[in-house]
Order: structure tokens, then C-alpha cells, then sequence
């Protein structure tokens, strides 16, 4: 593993997050735009571990964060969909486009 | 007769009683009328004991009080009386008295509050004339004005205009207090002291300051006199306020004015004030005279004697400017004594024309002089009540208002011979307008019952009725006082004349 | 007897105190009213004689010092101002007259003015009338006679307006009290010259030499002291004794009833004016050829005047009331030309004799219109003497009586007025003597014969309309003689009025009222007071010229027809139009004095109220208002406007449009972070 350089992984992180980026803007769909999210945290997850692996490997704090992230993307989705849940319910829809009360 | 504090319950006792009326539910009448009356009872009798109690001998101001009352500005609750403020303060007791034991009678709407306010104005004017403490004096001074105001406002007749009336009232007087104020301030900056017993010791103007302080009080005062061309005010005011309103209006209030001049202008700026004497004395003289014409063109009984007023406070005026002319001091004081007997005399004269005003008004709702004629037929109480009364202010020998005429002008021809004779004039107009004007057209002439019945409202006043016991009972204290002063002056001069020789012996 | 001296101040006390039980306790019983009047008058008359029995008995020092009493009234700075009363031969001789007149004149009032529904206040106003008098007598200092001067002035306002009804009367009342006043003030001024140049107003001080010597060196407006003083006093004079050209107030004084006429023409008004005169005397004297002189030349102005006017009037009251001012002009005549004596003598004589003269008109008016009545006329005047006429067979008491007066106004010997006006006359022709040339003197004694002609003519006139010939009128066909209470004053007055003269003829006890009264003015030394001797040459001419007018008169007007022309209205054609006219002083007055002042009046209250001086205070208060809006505009628009609402409405506008920005969708949002974070990125690279 030692072979393969940092930039890969990064290089894969990045895609993954232009990826989550692309869903989550472009998706007008509520739950493929979460999905586009968790994509982005995972990106960011490669990168905390690639970043601890190659430059701090002495202590695991890339893995704990990540760790973290995981734990709170779950929740999130768990909340995210419990409010979509609740949007379909009263709207009848989940597409963000008409789901626009925050506007003043 | 040493009653402790005599000076604080002439102010307090009145004030009392208007903060129990408010006490009284308004459906009470008699007893909130009774409570008013009895209120002014106290300060009356008080003046009275003041009165005798004071001890000519001895001279200058007694029955003094004084406490500190803001220490950090050095003001003072300082009260006192002198031979200048005890007639005043009798006065003031008085007509309040009889004010209110008339109003009393007359009045029907609103009846709580004008009681309340009638109580407050007899306080706050009987204030300005025991205060010996500037600060005091301009609170008093500015008190009154508010009760004044909305009697006027309020129990004013709706063709006379009483809002106008009583704003003009208000704010005339109030450009004048403002400027007074300014110059009090000078003079407590200058002298570190609101004592009016102290300051003239104190005082150090400059004379352009002095000048100007001297003018700025005296318009103050001049206003309040009122003195021409400041008098328009009062014509509007009279009218338009009630009987007893007129009564204190012309009977008090005008007072202040004057007494500020003597209690205060006299002692502190005597050079300023002779100075300019001759221009005061012109003042004075034009007020006499040209208030004497405008009255005899005057159809309104009631701005007939309104302009009388302005008339007869110019010989007060004359008799003031003689006072601090150059002359010798006997003319001079004589000239003072007049003046101060005169301010008393308007009081208690003018004061019962008013009553008698509103004798007529209060039973014809008119005050129209060609719309009367012969009541000397029917009337005849009335007209011999009248008749003391109108002749008391034309100067009669005899009656109170020549003894102030003659003391004014003995004074007036020694020190500025050329104003009196002028001044003079004005008798003989003053006697035109008052029997011309009142006597020919309310009294003479004929008239008949149809005509009566035509111009009265039968239910206040029937064919062959006179004037009511009430009307009468009012009336005689006043005509005591005329009668009394007019034959036998010497008991109420002998007062005056020691604070007058006292004021100008120190003053120059 | 000097202890009855002391009575002295309860003379005009009495008729005081009749007058104020009067009015606040007897005014609804008239026959008290009267009783009250009359006792009251009558305690005053015989206090009088009590009082003038002291002075007779006191003696000579006395009669010249006088008697008096100090009563402390005014406070002045350090010393006090006395009033009193005094008396001395003057006086005395005063309070024999004014008294004794006024009661008599009262009793005739009791029944003239029976049914008159005011009969009450009459007897209340007379009596305090006849209290400003005798006060005016017994006063020792200027003030206080001022002060009964101004009563007496009340008086005759309330009394010459007392029938008010009458649209004439209350005018008169009116005129009588304003015209009087002008003078008022005159001697009121004059009198505080006095008091303020001499420091007092007793009239034994100022009298003092030295004092009047002061006077005449201290100047005032560069002239002497004592002569601006004393011609303001004789102005006093002039309004009270209707002296020319004051004197157009007396004849409308006829509106009041006839005992008030009587009143105020002989006992009371106007000898005020005279006795103070008088009693000024050597004031006038210091300067002979200042003021003095102008008292004798208004004096026989105004007795020539007069009696002109007199001739030509057909009311019989004021026959006599020109005639009074013609008298009162005899006696400046006489006061003028320093004869004191001369003019005191005639104020008395005159007094009686006038007093009868006017009660007399009286009864006869009172007997005209009860004839009126009696034929059921309403329409005939009965003051008129056209409407007179064969009056003396119906009442002989009165017509008798009438005659005495007439003798004695005519100046007929023995009557009293030959006596007293012989003595004025004199006087001028002595003093014209003295001084060899035509002086003033000259022409006071031409004015003051002519007018004894025209006293003769008119009163010849008089009494041939009044009691001779044939009834011109229904009312005086029916007239009848009054009651005893009417008559027997009038005889009274009669008496006197016949030997009232003999008090100071010269051959018996050599003018006895001379050393009497005459002295009074001996300290101030200033006047020459020995009496005139008699002159027979004056008394020849005058009596002549009285019996000649006299005839004239009568023979005239004996045996006028109703509706027949005035005969001299014939004679003197448009003269007597303008003396019927009373030479339009009047409407000159009216012109003059009182248009005008009305309409300074209404132009002061113009020019107060609607032009100037209010327009003013509600220009400066229209202004006040005016600013005070456009300050409130200005701060709307301004300072609120501008400031503080327009920064709210900036931040306003800002969020409205800004908010456009904010679609409500967290696409948008996160699409904005991305940009944002990426230019961040590419900035932090390019290392901008």
C-alpha cells in the first residue's frame, strides 16, 4: 500500500466528492441529493484516512474523525429522511424544487 | 394672636380643601360648596389676626418663616409679611371668600372641579404675595396661572371664545414670566442668594445689566398689570371667564403685577427705576387715559370694566413712576401709599363691579348695554349697590377710590407735574364712561314690562324682582371697605404707609 | 358758649344720618322719609344757630381767627395729614343761610312732591345734598371741602336726573356732572399744587403771609405759583357757579323737580363755587393784576350773558336760572374787584330771594298742572309762560311772595337785593374813580348796570306773562293755589328776602355783616377789606335802570293774547332767535367736546382692539403658530422623512431586494458555497 501515492487517494476522493457534489446540486429528487451528500462525507472520509496514513501515521485521529463522520452522517440521514419523510407527507412530493417555504 | 406658622396655613388650609374635594364624589354638590367655602374661611380670618397682629411700631416683615428647602441651589421656603403684602393678602382672602360663596350659587356644571381649581387659586396668588424667596415667588407666580387658565377654558360662555381667551391669557403672561425668570437667574448668579430681604444689599450690576435685568422683570410685571400696550389680553380674559373668575382676574390677579414692581423692582434696581421714570409715568398716563376712551366706546358691559381696569391700574402705575421720580421723600412715599391703596381699592371696587355684572348676566345671559335701560325703576336695591360701586371707581369723595386718586396725583404733582396734569384728564373721562356708559344705559330711561320680558328669561328674573339676598350679602363686605376707606383711611393707609416710607427710605 | 363750638362737626351730621336711615331702613314709608329729612335738616339748623350764637358771643378775635378742630385722616411718610372743621365769621354767616333755606325748601318738598312714586330716595338725596353743603361750610382745609364739592356734585346728578324716564332729564343729570367734573379737576389739581408746593391744605396755613409770600416767588412752568393755583381754583369755581363759558349745564339742571332747582340756585351748588372764591380769597390776591382781574372779567362776562339769555326764554325756571348765573356773576364781579364783603352779602340775599323766586315757579307750575289735570289736558306745558297769564287772582300768597323776590332780584329799595347788589356796584364805580381811567373797573360796573336792566326787563317780562292779563290756556284758567306747606315757606322766604338787607346796610350799625364776616381775611394781609361807603349816585342809576326795565317788561307783556308774537321777538327780530338759542354754546359744545371725544373713544377702541394694538399680540401669536407648523413640516419631511424613517426605508428597500437571492432552495445555496469555496481555493492558489 505504501507503493501507491497520497495523490490517489486524494485524486479518488476528489472524484467521489465531485460526484456527491454533481448529485446533490443537480438531483432535484430530496433522497438522491442525500445521497449525493453521504458521498461527499465519504469522500471526505478517504481523505482524513489517506492524509493519516501518509502524513501522521504515529496516532489514529484521521481514522477517529472518520469514525465520527460515519456516526454523524448516519444520524443525519436518519434525520434527513425523517424530515423527507414528513415533507412527502404534508407536500406529496420530495422534490426540492417545490419544496421552497424557507423563501421569504 | 400668635398662632404658630400663621403664614404656611393661610397657604395650606386652601390647598386642603381642594385635595378633599377631589375626595367628595362630584354628585355632592353641597358638599363640595360647603367644604370651599369653609376652606376660605381660615385664610380669611388668618389674614384678619395677621393684621392686627402686626406690629406697626416695629416695622418690616413679620410673622416670618423660613426653612431651607433645596439646599444645593440655596432656595429657601421663605415666608413673610410687611404693611405691602398685608392688605394684599387680605384682598386676595377676601374676594376668595366672596368668590367662592358666590360661586357657590351660580355655579352648576362641572361643580367639582371648579372648586377644586377656585381653592388652588387662592393659594397660589395668596402665595406670591407672603413669599420672600425668588424661587418661591416665580412658583407661586406660575401656580396660578394653570387654575386661572382653565376656569377661563372651561366655564367660559362658547360666543365669548374661551379657548382663545384663555390661551392668550396664558402664553401673554408666560412671555413675560420667561423673561422674569431669566433675570431672577441673573440676579441669584450675580448676588449667590434668592432672598428678596437680601439681594438689593448684594446686588453688583453693572448698570447696562442692571438696565436689562430691570426691563426684563418689569415686562413681566408690566403684562400682569396690565400695563398699555400689554393689556389686550385682559379684555378677552374678562369676558370670557365666569363671575368669580373676573372677580379674582380683576381683583387679584392684576395685584401681582403691581406688588412684584414695589416688593422687587423698587429695592433692587432704584436708579434703573428712576431712570426711567418719565417713561414708566408716560406709560402709565396713556393707560389712563386712552383705557378710560376705550371703555366709553365699549357696548360689552363686561370689556367696559375690563378696559376700566386698564385705566385705573394706570394711575397705579403713575403713582408708582412718582414714587421713585427725584422729589422729596414725604411726596414720594405719599405717591406709594397711593399706589398701594389703589391696587386695594381696584380690588375690592372692580371686584364687586364684576359681581354686579353678573348680577344681570346670570339672569339674562346678556351683557349687551343697549339692551338695558331704567332698572333704577324696578331694581332699586341693585341700583343703589351699583351706584356706591360705580361711583367708588370714578373717584368719588368720599368713597375708597378718591382717597388712592388723590394720594396718586398729590405725589404725582410734586415730583412730575407735567404727567399729573395730564394724568388729570382722565377723571373727567372716567366719569363720562361710568355714568354715561353704565348708569345712563343699564339704570335710566324707561322701561317697560314687555321690554323686560322680551330681553329676560322670565325664569330667572320676573318682572319687578330685585337683586337675589345671596347677590346682596356678597356685595357688603365690598361696600364696608369702600365706605371705610373713603371716609376713614387712616386704618388701612397707617399699614401701608409704614412698609411704603420703609421701601423707599432704604431703596434710594 | 365756646363749648357750643364744639357742635360744630354735628351740623352736616345730621341730614348725613337722615340720608343713610333713608335708603337702609325708611325707604318704603315715605312719610317717614320726609319727617327724617325734615328733622334731620331742622336739628342742623338749630345746631347752626347754637353755633353761630357762639361766634356772635366769642367776639371779634374769634369771628377773624375762627374756631377749630384738627381730626387726624391721612398718613403722609413721617407726619399725618389733618382734616377738620373750622368756623369763623364767614362760616357763621353761611350757617345762618344754607340751613335754614334747606329746611324751608324741604317743607315745601313734603307737598310738592306728593305722589311722586320715588318720594322717598327725593328726600334721601336732598338730604345728603344738604349734608355736602354744610360740610363744604364748616370744612378748615381744601380737601375736605373738595370732598363735599363732589357730593354736592353727586347730588345734583342724582336730582337733576331724577324724573330718568324722561329721555331730558337723565341727559341733563349727565350734562350737570361732567361739566361740573371739568372744573372738578381743575381745582383738584389746583389744590394739589397747593398741597405739594405748601405741604398742607388747612386754610389758616396757607393763608399765613409767609406762606402766600412763598407762593408768589415759587414758579411752576415759569409762572408764579400762586397764580396757576388759584386760576385752577376759579376753574373749580367757573363749573360749579356755572360761570360762562361753564355755565351750560345750569339751565337743563331745570329738568329736576322745582324744590331741587331751588336747592341747588340758591342754597347749596352753586354759592359753593362762590364760597370757595371767597374763602380763597387772598390767594387770588397776591398777584391784583393776575388772576384776580379774571375773576371780575368772566365774572361780568358772565352777568351780562346771562341776563341777555334771560329775556328771551319762555320757560319760567329758566327765566331763572339765566337770571342765577347773571347773579353768580355779580358776586365774581364783586370778588374780582377784592370786595369780598360785597360778594359774600349778595351770595346770602341772594340765596333767599332766588329760593323764593324758584319755590314760587313752583307753586305756580304745581297750580298749572293741577289745572291741566283738572281740564283733562295732557298736551300744555305747564313750565311755559305762553301758557300762563292772569295767574294773581288765583293765588294771591304766591303772587305776593313772588313780588318780594322780584323787588328784591330787581333790586328795589329796601328789598335785599338793592342792598347787596347796590354794594357790588359800588364797589366798580369806586374803584373805577380811584383809578381816573376806563379800566376794568369801568366795565365791570357797565356789564354789571346793563344787566340790572335786563334783570329788570326779564323779570317785568316774567311776572306780566305769569300773573297779569287774561288765561292763555285752559290749565292756567283752572289753576289754584297750593297748601299751607307750599305757601308758608314761601312767605317765610318772602320776609327775608325783604329785610334780609339790613344785616349790612351801611347807616345801621355801620354794616353790621362787615365786622362781622368781613375780617375773616385780615391775617393774610393781602386784601383791603374796609367796606365801601354808601354811593347814592350808584344807587340813583341802578334803581333808575331797575324801574325802567321793569315797566318796559310789564307794559309789554301785560296784556299778551294767546298766539299773539313774542313783542321783543318783533323788536329784535334774529338777535332774539340767538338769544332763544342761548347763543348755540350747546350745539357748539356738542360739536366741539363731545363729538369728538366719542369719536376718539370709538377710535381708541379701533385702533385697540380691530387695528392696531390686538391685531399686534394676534399677529406675533398668528406667527408663533405659523412657525410652529413649519417646523412640524419641517421635521416631517426632514428630519423624520429623511433621517430616521429613511434609513429604515433604505434598509428596507435593500432586504426586498436582496431577498430575491434567496430561493428557498438549499441547491441554490450549496451551489453558491461550492463557487465560493472554489474562487476561495483558486484565489488562496493563485495567491491573489
Amino acid at each position: 500500500m505504501q507503493n501507491i501515492p497520497l495523490t490517489w487517494w486524494l485524486s479518488v476522493a476528489t472524484a467521489l466528492f465531485s460526484l456527491g457534489l454533481y448529485g446533490a446540486l443537480s438531483r432535484k429528487n430530496a433522497i438522491a441529493i442525500l445521497m449525493g451528500l453521504e458521498l461527499m462525507l465519504n469522500a471526505v472520509n478517504i481523505n482524513l484516512v489517506a492524509f493519516n496514513r501518509y502524513i501522521t501515521p504515529q496516532n489514529v485521529t484521521g481514522q477517529v474523525f472518520a469514525v465520527f463522520v460515519i456516526a454523524i452522517a448516519a444520524a443525519e440521514a436518519a434525520v434527513a429522511l425523517a424530515i423527507i419523510i414528513a415533507a412527502y407527507r404534508q407536500r406529496g412530493t420530495v422534490n426540492v424544487d417545490d419544496l421552497d417555504s424557507m423563501k421569504f | 394672636m400668635n398662632i404658630p406658622f400663621i403664614l404656611t396655613l393661610i397657604l395650606l388650609i386652601p390647598l386642603l380643601g381642594s385635595v378633599l374635594i377631589l375626595f367628595i364624589p362630584g354628585s355632592n354638590e353641597k358638599g363640595i360648596k360647603n367644604l370651599a367655602v369653609i376652606a376660605s374661611l381660615f385664610p380669611l380670618l388668618f389674614s384678619i389676626l395677621v393684621w392686627i397682629g402686626y406690629d406697626r411700631a416695629t416695622g418690616g416683615y413679620q410673622f416670618v418663616e423660613n426653612y431651607s428647602w433645596i439646599p444645593s441651589l440655596n432656595i429657601q421656603y421663605h415666608l413673610g409679611i410687611d404693611g405691602l403684602s398685608i392688605p394684599m393678602v387680605f384682598l386676595s382672602a377676601l374676594l376668595s371668600t366672596l368668590g367662592l360663596w358666590y360661586s357657590a350659587k351660580v355655579i352648576k356644571h362641572r361643580v367639582k372641579e371648579f372648586f377644586v381649581l377656585f381653592l388652588l387659586l387662592e393659594a397660589s396668588l395668596t402665595g406670591v404675595f407672603v413669599a420672600l424667596d425668588m424661587v418661591l415667588f416665580y412658583f407661586f407666580w406660575e401656580i396660578e396661572l394653570v387654575p386661572m387658565f382653565l376656569m377661563i377654558g372651561i366655564w367660559g360662555q362658547k360666543k365669548d371664545r374661551p379657548q382663545y381667551s384663555a390661551i392668550k391669557f396664558f402664553l401673554y403672561t408666560l412671555v413675560g414670566s420667561v423673561a422674569m425668570l431669566l433675570a431672577f437667574i441673573a440676579v441669584y448668579l450675580n448676588t449667590g442668594s434668592w432672598d428678596i430681604t437680601q439681594i438689593p444689599g448684594l446686588l453688583s450690576f453693572s448698570p447696562s445689566l442692571a438696565a436689562l435685568t430691570f426691563w426684563a422683570i418689569f415686562i413681566g410685571f408690566a403684562i400682569k398689570v396690565p400695563l398699555f400696550p400689554f393689556h389686550t389680553w385682559l379684555p378677552d380674559a374678562h369676558t370670557a371667564a365666569p363671575t368669580a373668575g373676573s372677580v379674582m382676574l380683576a381683583g387679584v390677579l392684576l395685584k401681582l403685577g403691581g406688588y412684584g414692581m414695589i416688593r422687587i423692582l423698587i429695592p433692587y434696581f432704584p436708579d434703573v427705576f428712576r431712570a426711567s421714570a418719565i417713561f414708566i409715568a408716560a406709560l402709565g398716563v396713556i393707560s389712563m387715559i386712552y383705557g378710560a376712551l376705550v371703555s366709553m366706546a365699549q357696548w360689552d358691559l363686561k370689556r367696559l370694566i375690563a378696559y376700566s381696569s386698564v385705566s385705573h391700574m394706570g394711575y397705579f402705575m403713575l403713582g408708582v413712576a412718582a414714587a421713585v421720580y427725584y422729589g422729596d421723600l414725604t411726596s414720594r412715599t405719599i405717591a406709594l401709599n397711593g399706589a398701594v391703596l389703589q391696587m386695594f381699592n381696584h380690588g375690592i371696587i372692580t371686584g364687586g363691579l364684576f359681581f354686579l355684572v353678573g348680577v344681570i348676566y346670570e339672569r339674562t345671559h346678556t351683557r349687551d348695554l343697549t339692551a338695558f335701560g331704567g332698572l333704577s325703576k324696578h331694581t332699586p336695591k341693585y341700583y343703589a349697590i351699583m351706584m356706591v360701586t360705580a361711583f367708588a371707581s370714578l373717584g368719588l369723595p368720599g368713597l375708597a377710590g378718591f382717597i388712592s386718586e388723590l394720594l396718586i396725583f398729590r405725589g404725582a404733582f410734586a415730583t412730575m407735574p407735567v404727567m399729573a396734569i395730564i394724568g388729570v384728564i382722565a377723571i373727567v373721562l372716567t366719569a363720562a364712561y361710568i355714568l354715561w356708559k353704565i348708569v345712563q344705559y343699564v339704570f335710566l330711561g324707561d322701561f317697560s314690562q314687555e321690554k323686560w320680558d322680551k330681553i329676560f328669561d322670565v325664569r330667572h328674573w320676573s318682572w319687578g324682582e330685585d337683586i337675589a339676598p345671596f347677590e346682596v350679602i356678597t356685595m357688603v363686605p365690598l361696600l364696608i371697605g369702600m365706605v371705610w376707606i373713603g371716609v376713614y383711611p387712616l386704618a388701612i393707609l397707617t399699614t401701608i404707609n409704614q412698609a411704603s416710607y420703609a421701601i423707599l427710605s432704604s431703596a434710594f | 358758649m365756646e363749648q357750643l363750638f364744639a357742635l360744630t362737626p354735628l351740623i352736616p351730621v345730621f341730614p348725613l344720618l337722615a340720608f343713610a336711615l333713608i335708603v337702609l331702613w325708611a325707604n318704603k314709608n315715605n312719610k317717614l322719609s320726609a319727617g327724617l329729612a325734615i328733622g334731620g335738616i331742622g336739628l342742623s339748623t338749630l345746631t347752626s344757630w347754637a353755633v353761630i350764637a357762639a361766634t356772635v358771643a366769642a367776639g371779634h378775635e374769634v369771628q377773624i381767627a375762627g374756631w377749630s378742630l384738627p381730626v387726624p385722616w391721612l398718613p403722609t411718610a413721617a407726619s399725618i395729614f389733618n382734616t377738620g372743621f373750622a368756623v369763623d365769621g364767614f362760616t357763621a354767616a353761611m350757617l345762618f343761610m344754607v340751613p335754614l333755606v334747606c329746611t324751608l325748601i324741604f317743607i315745601y318738598a313734603a307737598e310738592y312732591m306728593e305722589g311722586d312714586p320715588r318720594y322717598a330716595r327725593f328726600f334721601a338725596y336732598v338730604s345728603l345734598f344738604a349734608a355736602g353743603m354744610l360740610t363744604l361750610i364748616v370744612a378748615d382745609n381744601l380737601l375736605l371741602l373738595f370732598i363735599a364739592w363732589e357730593i354736592m356734585g353727586l347730588c345734583s346728578y342724582l336730582l337733576i336726573g331724577f324724573w330718568f324716564e324722561k329721555d331730558s332729564a337723565k341727559k341733563a343729570g349727565l350734562k350737570a356732572f361732567l361739566t361740573t367734573r371739568i372744573g372738578d379737576v381743575l381745582l383738584f389739581a389746583g389744590m394739589l399744587f397747593l398741597y405739594s408746593r405748601t405741604g398742607t391744605l388747612t386754610f389758616r396755613e396757607i393763608f399765613k403771609p409767609e406762606v402766600l409770600d412763598e407762593l408768589s416767588r415759587m414758579l411752576i412752568w415759569g409762572l408764579p405759583a400762586s397764580t396757576v393755583i388759584s386760576l385752577l381754583v376759579f376753574g373749580g369755581a367757573v363749573g360749579k357757579s356755572a360761570q360762562f363759558p361753564l355755565h351750560v349745564w345750569l339751565p337743563d339742571a331745570m329738568e329736576g323737580p322745582t324744590p331741587v332747582s331751588a336747592l341747588i340756585h340758591a342754597a347749596t351748588m352753586v354759592s359753593a363755587g362762590v364760597y370757595l372764591v371767597a374763602r380763597m380769597l387772598p390767594l387770588f390776591a397776591i398777584v391784583p393784576q393776575g388772576t384776580l382781574s379774571w375773576v371780575a372779567i368772566i365774572g361780568s362776562v358772565t352777568a351780562f350773558f346771562g341776563a341777555t339769555i334771560s329775556i328771551a326764554q319762555n320757560d319760567i325756571k329758566r327765566v331763572l336760572a339765566y337770571s342765577t348765573i347773571s347773579q353768580l356773576g355779580y358776586m365774581m364781579i364783586a370778588l374780582g374787584l377784592g370786595g369780598f364783603l360785597a360778594g359774600v352779602f349778595h351770595l346770602l340775599t341772594h340765596a333767599f330771594f332766588k329760593a323764593l323766586l324758584f319755590l314760587g315757579s313752583g307753586s305756580i307750575i304745581h297750580a298749572v298742572h293741577h289745572g291741566a289735570e283738572h281740564a283733562d289736558d295732557h298736551h300744555t306745558d305747564p313750565q311755559d309762560m305762553m301758557n300762563m297769564g292772569g295767574l294773581y287772582a288765583k293765588m294771591k300768597r304766591t303772587s305776593w311772595a313772588y313780588f318780594a323776590g322780584t323787588a328784591a332780584l330787581v333790586g328795589i329799595f329796601p328789598f335785599a337785593g338793592f342792598w347787596s347788589k347796590d354794594e357790588i356796584l359800588a364797589e366798580a364805580w369806586v374803584q373805577w374813580h380811584e383809578a381816573g381811567s376806563i379800566g376794568l373797573p369801568f366795565w365791570a360796573w357797565l356789564a354789571g348796570t346793563l344787566g340790572a336792566f335786563l334783570t329788570a326787563l326779564y323779570m317785568g317780562r316774567q311776572i306780566g306773562l305769569v300773573f297779569f292779563g287774561k288765561p292763555r290756556s285752559k290749565a292756567a284758567e283752572h289753576a289754584v293755589e297750593p297748601g299751607n306747606r307750599m305757601t308758608v315757606p314761601l312767605l317765610v322766604l318772602a320776609l327775608f328776602a325783604a329785610f334780609i338787607g339790613f344785616i349790612n346796610v351801611p347807616f345801621i350799625a355801620n354794616g353790621w355783616l362787615h365786622h362781622f364776616a368781613g375780617l375773616v381775611h385780615e391775617p393774610a394781609e393781602v386784601l383791603h377789606l374796609e367796606a365801601v361807603p354808601f354811593q347814592i349816585s350808584v344807587a340813583l342809576v341802578s334803581t333808575a335802570v331797575a324801574l325802567l326795565g321793569f315797566f318796559l317788561g310789564w307794559g309789554m307783556y301785560r296784556n299778551l293774547k294767546a298766539g299773539q308774537q313774542d313783542p321783543l321777538a318783533r323788536m329784535l327780530g334774529p338777535v332774539f332767535t340767538v338769544l332763544k338759542n342761548k347763543y348755540y354754546v350747546d350745539e357748539f359744545y356738542k360739536f366741539v367736546f363731545i363729538d369728538t371725544t366719542v369719536a376718539l373713544a370709538n377710535f381708541s377702541a379701533k385702533f385697540d382692539y380691530d387695528w392696531v394694538i390686538n391685531p399686534i399680540v394676534n399677529f406675533v401669536g398668528n406667527t408663533g403658530r405659523l412657525l410652529g407648523e413649519l417646523s412640524g413640516r419641517i421635521d416631517t419631511v426632514v428630519v423624520d422623512g429623511m433621517g430616521v424613517l429613511g434609513t429604515a426605508r433604505l434598509f428596507k428597500w435593500m432586504g426586498r431586494e436582496l431577498r430575491l437571492t434567496q430561493t428557498g432552495q438549499a441547491q441554490n445555496y450549496l451551489l453558491v458555497i461550492a463557487l465560493v469555496s472554489l474562487s476561495l481555493i483558486a484565489m488562496y492558489l493563485f495567491g491573489i
